[in-house]
C-alpha cells in the first residue's frame, strides 16, 4: 500500500459537489447526533476510509490517535461525577458507570471527526474547494489562483535575493544584527519586486483580455451519471438518518443513566443508513479498485 | 495580403527628452515571419508594445496603426494580437497549467465545452498533456516560456508578437521554443513578429529582418540582404557584431558572393574560397592566451566533492575536483542540471559538501566565519542580476555596501565614484534598478559586488539576456579585472562568449569534470559542444573556434596566395582591400532610414 500518497484515488475523483455534499452531511450529522451506535460507524467508516487512502502510513499514525482515545474516554469519569452507577470511589469521588461510557463515546466521537476531517483535507484540495466557491463569487476563485500563483514565486524570488546579497557580502554574517538587518533588506526589496512582478502579471492579465464582460469560468470538472447517482445515494441516506433524529434518536443521554438503544423500525432504519454512508466511501474505493484489478488483468 | 501596417509612428514617453520611435512605417503581410533586431534601448518593445493596443505604453503618439485593414482605436478582440514577453516567470497568472491554458478564452467568455476542446488541443500540439495538471510554479524555465506561448496560442490569434522570448532560455530551451515558433508560421501560417537579439539560430528562420537604431529604421529586407546592407552603412557597424557567425565571417572576409547564413551555408563558403588555408594552420602556434599550466598559485580548488540537496536525492556532484589557478578566467561549461551553478554556490559557501574539500585561498570554506568569506576574498553574482539590489537606486546599493564597510565619509565617496566611473555606470547611478536594461543592471551588480574588493569572483550566466554590445563590454570588464589580477569563475551556457573570454574551459557532466584545457583545444576537440565559428570552419581551420581566429586564418591563406600568385592573376579570391563589393550594389538602396 505505500507509496499511494501521491496517486488520485477513486473517491476524489468524484465531482466535488458531491464530495462536498457528503463530508457536509458526515461531518454535521457525527457532530449533531448524539448516538453512540451513529458515533460507532462514523469513526468505523472514517477509520477504513483513511486506511485505503494511506495504507500503512496510517497504521503508523494510529500510535497518536489511540493514546488520544484512551485519554478523552479516561479523562470524563475522572473529572465528571454524574450517574448513578459508581464503580468505586477515588479520593472520595465515584467513578461512574455512566461517565465512563461517555467518556468511551466521546473518545468514538472526537476520532470519528477527525479521521473525516483527515480525509476531507485530502480529498476536497485547494482547486476544488475553489471551483465551489467560483460558482458563488467567480471573482474570489480567479483572486485566490492568482495568489496561489503569486505566494510561491514570491518565496523563490525571496529566497534567490537572500542569497544574492549574502553572495555579492551584504549581511553576510551569522551575527544576530546581520540576519536581522539581512531580513529587512529582502523583504524591503521584495516590496518592489511585488509591484513590479503585479504590474507585468497584470499586463499579461489584459493581453490576454482580461476585464471584458461576460467572463466564464472553465474548470476540468465533469459531473457524471456516476456522480448522480452517488450524490442520489447519500442525500436519500441522509433523510433516513434525520427521520430516525427527528423520531427521537437524537434523545439518547448517558445522564443520569444510559438510555435504551431503541430498535423501533425508524431508528433501526436510521442506524443501517447511516452505517451505509459512512461506508460509502470506503466502500467505492475497495469497488473501484477490485474493478482496477480486474481491467488490469486485461491489459 | 496585408495584415499590419504602420504608417509614420513616432512615440515619446512622458517626460523624456528624445523621442523612442521615429517615423516608423512598416507593412506586414499575412503568414509572414518578421525578425526584429537592434541594440538594447533602440525601441524594439516600445515598438511591440504600441502595435498591442491593450500594452500600449503611455506618452505622446503620432502616426496610424492599422491591422487588417481596421484603425487601432476600433479593434475589440484583444485575442486577435498574441504578446509574449521575455521574462517566463512574470506572465503567468494562474496556478495550475490548465488554469493558464484557459485563461484567455475565459475572458473571451467562451462556454465550458468549447474551452475544454481548445485547451485540449492546444496542451496536445504544444507537448504539454503530461503538465496538465501541475502547478505552474514547478515548471522549467523552458517549460513556462512554451506554457506562455500556447496561453497566448489558444486565443488563435492572427498577430503574434514577442519581445524577446529566449533571452532567459538555455541554448537548448531557446532553440525548442524557436522551432516551435517556425513550426506554427509554417505549418500553421501563422504571422511572427518577433524581436531578438541572439540572432545566430534564429537569422536564417525569417522571411524578413528590420534593423532598428535610435528608434529609426536602420535597414530591412531579406535576412541574406542585412549583412551587406549594414556594412555599406558602416564599415564596421556595431550592429553587424551581433549577426550570425557566417555573416560575420564572410562580410569580413570580403563579403564574396551570397551571403551565408547557417553552419552548413558558412562551411560552404569557406570551403569554396579558402581551401588553402588548411595548410597554414599547421605551422600556426597558439598565439595569444598561454597554455595552462599545472603550477602557479591555486585561488581555488575542489577536491573529491560531492553534494546532494536531499539526503534521499540524488548526487548532483558526483567526486568533482577542479583547481582555480589565481589571476585567470576559467569558464564552466556543460549542460541543464549538471551542477555548474551547484559548483559556484558550494566555493561561495551557499551550500556545504558532504563529502570532499572545497577551499578558498587555501582555507576550507567553512573555516570562514561571520562573513569575512565575502570581505575581500570572494563574491557571487548569481543568474539574476535583478536579485542583488535591494534599494530603490544603484546609488543606494552601492552607498549601502559601502556602508557596512567602516570607511570614513570621504572614503566612502572616494570608492563609489572610483567604482561607478571604473564601470562606466556613473549615468545609472540614480535610476531604479529594475527600470535598467539587462547588460546594465549586470554591470551594475558587477559594481556592488566589486565593492567587497573579491580576489575571485563567481559569475553564473552573466550573459543571459545580454545582447552582442552587452557582451563584448563584460567581456572587455572582465579582461581588465584580469590584469588587476582578478580570478574569475564563469558557468555559462555561451560557447562563443567563453571561447572569447576564457583561458581555460572545464566541461562539467554527470557531477564531474571530464575536461579541463585552453579554449581552441577544448572546442576543437568537442564535436557538438562548441562554437558555430568553430563548426562552421572545422573542415578547414580544425583549430579555429572564434569568428576571429577563422577570419584571421584565412586571411593568412590569402596573403601567403598574394605572395605566390602575385603575377600569375587567375582571378580566384582577392584581398578585400582591392575588391569593390559589388553584392552588395543590389541591397544599397533600401539600406538607409528614411
Amino acid at each position: 500500500m505505500r507509496g499511494n500518497a501521491g496517486r488520485e484515488n477513486a473517491f476524489s475523483r468524484l465531482h466535488p459537489a458531491v464530495l462536498m455534499t457528503f463530508f457536509l452531511s458526515e461531518l454535521l450529522l457525527t457532530v449533531f447526533l448524539p448516538h453512540p451506535v451513529l458515533q460507532a460507524e462514523a469513526l468505523v467508516g472514517g477509520l477504513l476510509f483513511c486506511l485505503l487512502l494511506w495504507g500503512g502510513e496510517f497504521l503508523r499514525e494510529l500510535g497518536f490517535y489511540l493514546p488520544l482515545f484512551v485519554l478523552v474516554a479516561l479523562t470524563n469519569p475522572l473529572f465528571s461525577h454524574n450517574g448513578v452507577t459508581p464503580l468505586f470511589f477515588l479520593n472520595g469521588n465515584p467513578v461512574t458507570w455512566e461517565a465512563l461510557l461517555y467518556g468511551i463515546f466521546l473518545a468514538v466521537s472526537v476520532t470519528g471527526v477527525l479521521f473525516w476531517c483527515k480525509a476531507y483535507s485530502r480529498v476536497m484540495t485547494s482547486d476544488k474547494f475553489l471551483y465551489l466557491f467560483g460558482k458563488v463569487a467567480p471573482r474570489l476563485s480567479l483572486v485566490l489562483s492568482v495568489a496561489l500563483r503569486f505566494l510561491p514565486a514570491y518565496l523563490a524570488q525571496s529566497k534567490r535575493v537572500e542569497r544574492a546579497q549574502k553572495g555579492v557580502g551584504l549581511y553576510a554574517g551569522e551575527s544576530f544584527t546581520d540576519r536581522i538587518k539581512n531580513r529587512l533588506r529582502v523583504f524591503v526589496a521584495m516590496v518592489s519586486w511585488s509591484t513590479e512582478n503585479a504590474m507585468e502579471v497584470s499586463a499579461s492579465m489584459k493581453g490576454r483580455g482580461y476585464g471584458k464582460k461576460g467572463r466564464t469560468n472553465f474548470s476540468l470538472f465533469k459531473f457524471t451519471s456516476a456522480d448522480g447517482v452517488f450524490l442520489a445515494l447519500i442525500l436519500s441516506l441522509t433523510a433516513l438518518t434525520l427521520c430516525g433524529a427527528a423520531a427521537g434518536m437524537k434523545n439518547f443521554a448517558f445522564y443520569p443513566r444510559v438510555s435504551r438503544v431503541e430498535l423501533s423500525p425508524v431508528s433501526f432504519a436510521a442506524c443501517l443508513s447511516f452505517g451505509l454512508q459512512s461506508l460509502l466511501p470506503a466502500l467505492w474505493e475497495g469497488k473501484e479498485r477490485i474493478l482496477w484489478k480486474y481491467y488490469v488483468s486485461k491489459i | 495580403m496585408e495584415i499590419l501596417r504602420v504608417e509614420n509612428l513616432s512615440f515619446r514617453y512622458p517626460g523624456a527628452p528624445r523621442e523612442a520611435l521615429r517615423k516608423i512605417d512598416l507593412a506586414v503581410g499575412a503568414g509572414e515571419f518578421i525578425l526584429l533586431c537592434g541594440p538594447s534601448g533602440c525601441g524594439k518593445t516600445t515598438l511591440l508594445r504600441l502595435l498591442k493596443k491593450e500594452l500600449s505604453p503611455v506618452g505622446e503618439k503620432s502616426g496610424e496603426i492599422f491591422f487588417e485593414g481596421m484603425e487601432q482605436k476600433t479593434l475589440s478582440e484583444p485575442g486577435d494580437i498574441g504578446f509574449v514577453r521575455q521574462d517566463p516567470e512574470s506572465q503567468i497568472v494562474t496556478d495550475k497549467v490548465w488554469h493558464e491554458l484557459a485563461f484567455g478564452l475565459e475572458n473571451m467568455g467562451l462556454p465550458q465545452g468549447v474551452i475544454r476542446r481548445r485547451v485540449g488541443e492546444t496542451a496536445s500540439f504544444f507537448g504539454l498533456q503530461g503538465l496538465f495538471r501541475q502547478r505552474t510554479d514547478t515548471l522549467s524555465g523552458g517549460q513556462k516560456q512554451l506554457l506562455n506561448l500556447a496561453s497566448v496560442l489558444v486565443m488563435q490569434p492572427k498577430l503574434l508578437l514577442l519581445d524577446e522570448p529566449t533571452g532567459q532560455l538555455d541554448p537548448i530551451a531557446a532553440s525548442e521554443f524557436l522551432s516551435t515558433l517556425q513550426k506554427l508560421n509554417r505549418e500553421l501560417g501563422l504571422t511572427v513578429l518577433l524581436a531578438e537579439h541572439c540572432l545566430e539560430e534564429v537569422f536564417p528562420m525569417a522571411d524578413r529582418v528590420l534593423v532598428l537604431e535610435d528608434g529609426a529604421l536602420l535597414a530591412e529586407g531579406e535576412p541574406r540582404e542585412i549583412g551587406p546592407a549594414l556594412s555599406e552603412i558602416r564599415r564596421d557597424h556595431p550592429m553587424l557584431r551581433a549577426l550570425p557567425s557566417a555573416v560575420r565571417i564572410q562580410l569580413s572576409l570580403g563579403g564574396e558572393g551570397v551571403c551565408p547564413l547557417t553552419v552548413r551555408e558558412g562551411r560552404d563558403f569557406l570551403e569554396r574560397n579558402f581551401p588553402d588555408a588548411r595548410e597554414e594552420e599547421d605551422k600556426e602556434k597558439d598565439e595569444g592566451k598561454p597554455t595552462p599550466s599545472e603550477d602557479g598559485e591555486v585561488a581555488a580548488e575542489m577536491k573529491n566533492v560531492f553534494f546532494r540537496y536531499e539526503r534521499d536525492g540524488e548526487d548532483v556532484l558526483r567526486g568533482l575536483s577542479l583547481s582555480v589557478k589565481s589571476g585567470e578566467i576559467l569558464c564552466l561549461l556543460g549542460g541543464n542540471g549538471a551542477g555548474k551553478s551547484t559548483a559556484l554556490n558550494l566555493f561561495a559557501g551557499l551550500e556545504r559538501a558532504y563529502r570532499g574539500k572545497v577551499l578558498v585561498g587555501g582555507k576550507p570554506v567553512s573555516s570562514y566565519r561571520g562573513g569575512s568569506l565575502y570581505r575581500g576574498n570572494l563574491a557571487l553574482l548569481p543568474q539574476n542580476p535583478q536579485t542583488v539590489f535591494v534599494a530603490s537606486t544603484v546609488r543606494g546599493d552601492l552607498a549601502e555596501m559601502l556602508q557596512t564597510m567602516n570607511f570614513t565619509k570621504e572614503e566612502e565617496k572616494k570608492r563609489l565614484e572610483e567604482i561607478s566611473r571604473s564601470m562606466g555606470i556613473d549615468r545609472l547611478l540614480d535610476r531604479h534598478p529594475y527600470d535598467l536594461s539587462g547588460g546594465e543592471m549586470q554591470k551594475c551588480a558587477l559594481a556592488k559586488a566589486l565593492l567587497s574588493e573579491p580576489k575571485l569572483l563567481l559569475l553564473d550566466e552573466p550573459t543571459k539576456g545580454l545582447d552582442a554590445f552587452a557582451k563584448e563590454e563584460l567581456r572587455a570588464l572582465l579582461v581588465s579585472l584580469k590584469e588587476k589580477g582578478m580570478t574569475a569563475v564563469l558557468v555559462t551556457h555561451d560557447a562563443a562568449f567563453a571561447a572569447e573570454v576564457a583561458d581555460r574551459c572545464a566541461f562539467l557532466f554527470d557531477g564531474e569534470i571530464l575536461s579541463v584545457d585552453s579554449p581552441r583545444n577544448f572546442f576543437s576537440e568537442n564535436s557538438f559542444y562548441t562554437t558555430a565559428a568553430n563548426r562552421m570552419a572545422r573542415g578547414i581551420l580544425r583549430r579555429a573556434v572564434t569568428c576571429e581566429q577563422v577570419i584571421s586564418g584565412c586571411r593568412r591563406a590569402v596573403e601567403k596566395r598574394g605572395k605566390s600568385e602575385r603575377f600569375s592573376d587567375n582571378g580566384g579570391f582577392a584581398p578585400q582591400e582591392t575588391e569593390e563589393r559589388e553584392a552588395s550594389k543590389a541591397y544599397g538602396g533600401e539600406g538607409g532610414s528614411e
